[in-house]
């Protein structure tokens, strides 16, 4: 995959960029370990209850449950909408192709803040909000443009000429699409699929105007929960949260190679 | 399928185009094409870029929709049936080898499409690895085959199918000069062995002149000229084709009858017109002979005589190039150097000589 040694300057840029971004992360790992009452640092004591305090924390668990229903629903329901979407748009080409994907992925352009209280005045008359069906449907809105983005340039990556030779060759449209196209455009589904994921898992603007008393996300809930006490719990949710991540990462990389997801297909 | 509607009875070729034409808005890529191919025959489609063989390779092919006109193979119209139902194996430019499958993959995928039996597919595959000799290499990915392999491949799956049409569009334009000359010869040994109804696209008149039973020239979306390669460089139909196939000299003139008055002296063409013209000639059916004197006169036919001076003379290996000023003109003038004379050189004073059969006159816009 490495083409050609990086130049020292851009190494130490790179290890910069890094610190930056994680030194969050890294901050969170000893506090989750505090055996303090508050979150200070460095923590007074050390001891591992916050991460037992979670699995007695009923709200938060089911929150959690709750996010990984909704974030596995949302990405392939947003694979179901954006795979035929995008072939429609990017190989059959149908006139104002170009203003329906502008349109379709406008979304994406949107302060989160501004469509959640454009969905909760539309939900609140619809008596979505507070349902997981109202949940999903403000979850699509985010993830679908992403789908579409991220797939539209996969696809248009494709040569059409691989497709058109199947074609010559006998293959209806149906199995050209099943053998060739889906084949070929597997690593930025499986790209999409985690970025839709990830994204869903981790949305919390647009799920404050969504959630109630009835239903809560683990991002909501983890909010809710920092906003009335100030007890390291949080980041021990936070370490946890960090892990999953980074196996759905890993896992997408074992299967495909991450650089060829990201990079190539996406 | 359509054995009972013969194509030589209705008088058309094993494959026959009649109107063919694609426009995109106003613009017509390819217009009115009609011609007849037999079966087992090499022919090329030969033109600049953007002269529509292309575009009508693919609606051959039926990957593009013909705006008006007719396709039919063996009397059967394909028109409207779509590319899948066709039965033409094409040779893309790129190859679109599928990049997901290995070797032996590509080849069986358009024998799986027509649901023949395993061992018969790994069969055919077997065969047609044997055909671009790469019996060895069935498991590798297209990735880690050179271009010259790719090629091959892109051949074989092709003619695996065992297609009623065969269609190659600038299939060697992506190989290198050693490379190419080979693949121009195995195609064509292949074409010839399989006596595969072939249909070549290329813009490299050499490529469409050595390998072909007959060529179609194409320029701006119309069929120029459709004739066996000597009948193109002997006979051609147009200006576009003499000046396209070959190197030629143009000389602008005026024409009357089967004369033309160059400066003071009268030059005569196979064929009559009055107006402006361009008279034609090739640089190596001029003779040159040096000093003033009339050269003998040959035995076939009458010729034209000009008389000149050398201005520039260049050794290029098997030939000696010259160009030399003529009634106010340069032309050029190509002699073989097998006699080994010493060659002219510039400023001396010199004959030039060909025949009237070889002297093409084109009417020329005014």
């Amino acid at each position: 995959m490495d083409e050609r040694p990086a130049s020292p300057t851009l190494t130490i840029l790179a290890s910069l960029a890094f610190v930056f971004l994680l030194a969050p992360v890294v901050i969170v790992l000893p506090l989750s370990f505090s055996g303090d009452a508050f979150m200070a640092f460095p923590p007074q004591s050390w001891s591992a209850r916050w991460y037992a305090a979670i699995f007695s924390h009923a709200r938060l668990i089911e929150a959690f449950f709750v996010s990984l229903g909704l974030a596995a629903t949302v990405t392939a329901l947003s694979l179901m909408i954006a795979l035929p979407a995008t072939y429609a748009l990017v190989r059959l080409r149908p006139p104002g192709a170009e203003a329906m994907f502008s349109l379709f992925t406008a979304p994406l352009l949107l302060p989160t803040i501004v469509l959640g209280l454009a969905i909760l005045i539309v939900f609140a008359g619809l008596g979505l909000l507070g349902t997981w069906r109202g949940l999903l449907l403000a979850h699509l809105v985010v993830c679908t443009p992403y789908a579409l983005r991220v797939l539209a340039t996969s696809l248009a990556n494709l040569p059409a000429d691989v497709e058109q030779a199947a074609a010559t060759l006998g293959a209806r449209p149906a199995t050209v699409f099943r053998r060739v196209t889906l084949p070929l455009m597997l690593p930025g589904v499986a790209a999409t699929g985690a970025l839709c994921f990830l994204v869903s898992f981790d949305e919390t603007v647009l799920s404050l105007f969504m959630t109630g008393p009835r239903i809560s996300t683990l991002p909501v809930e983890m909010f809710h929960h920092v906003e009335s006490r100030a007890d390291p719990l949080v980041a021990a949710v936070s370490v946890l949260l960090v892990g999953f991540t980074l196996l759905v990462v890993v896992l997408v990389d074992r299967s495909l190679g991450l650089g060829k997801a990201f990079l190539k297909g996406g | 399928m359509a054995g009972a509607t013969s194509a030589d009875a209705a008088g058309e070729g094993f494959l026959s185009l009649r109107g063919l034409t694609k426009r995109y808005g106003g613009f017509a890529a390819v217009d009115d094409l009609s011609l007849d191919i037999g079966k087992g025959e090499l022919v090329a489609f030969l033109g600049p870029s953007g002269c529509g063989k292309t575009t009508s390779l693919r609606m051959i092919a039926g990957l593009i929709e013909a705006s008006a006109g007719r396709i039919a193979v063996d009397g059967r119209d394909l028109t409207h049936v779509p590319t899948y139902e066709r039965d033409m194996g094409m040779v893309f430019q790129s190859y679109a080898l599928f990049p997901h499958m290995s070797v032996a993959g590509n080849l069986a995928f358009g024998l799986e499409m027509r649901k023949l039996a395993r061992a018969e597919i790994e069969r055919r595959v077997r065969e047609a690895l044997a055909l671009v000799h790469l019996e060895a290499l069935g498991d590798r990915k297209p990735a880690q085959l050179s271009g010259g392999q790719q090629q091959r491949v892109a051949l074989a799956r092709a003619l695996v199918i065992r297609p009623s049409i065969l269609l190659l569009d600038e299939p060697l334009s992506n190989l290198d000069a050693k490379l190419r000359d080979d693949m121009r010869a195995e195609i064509r040994d292949i074409q010839t062995r399989l006596k595969a109804t072939t249909i070549f696209v290329t813009h490299d008149q050499m490529e469409a002149l050595t390998m072909c039973d007959r060529v179609a020239v194409m320029n701006r979306g119309r069929l120029e000229q459709l004739g066996t390669p000597e009948d193109l460089y002997e006979r051609p139909a147009s200006a576009f084709v003499a000046t396209f196939v070959g190197r030629i000299n143009r000389i602008e003139a005026t024409a009357e009858g089967d004369v033309v008055r160059l400066g003071g002296e009268a030059l005569r063409a196979a064929r009559s017109a009055h107006g402006p013209v361009e008279l034609m000639v090739r640089p190596h059916r001029i003779e040159m002979s040096a000093g003033a004197a009339a050269p003998p006169q040959a035995q076939d036919g009458p010729r034209n005589m000009l008389s000149g001076r050398v201005a520039r003379s260049v050794f290029a290996g098997d030939l000696q190039h010259y160009e030399v000023e003529a009634a106010g003109r340069l032309l050029s003038v190509e002699r073989s150097t097998v006699s080994h004379e010493p060659p002219l050189r510039p400023g001396e004073a010199v004959t030039l000589s060909w025949r009237v059969a070889d002297t093409f006159m084109f009417e020329r816009a005014s």
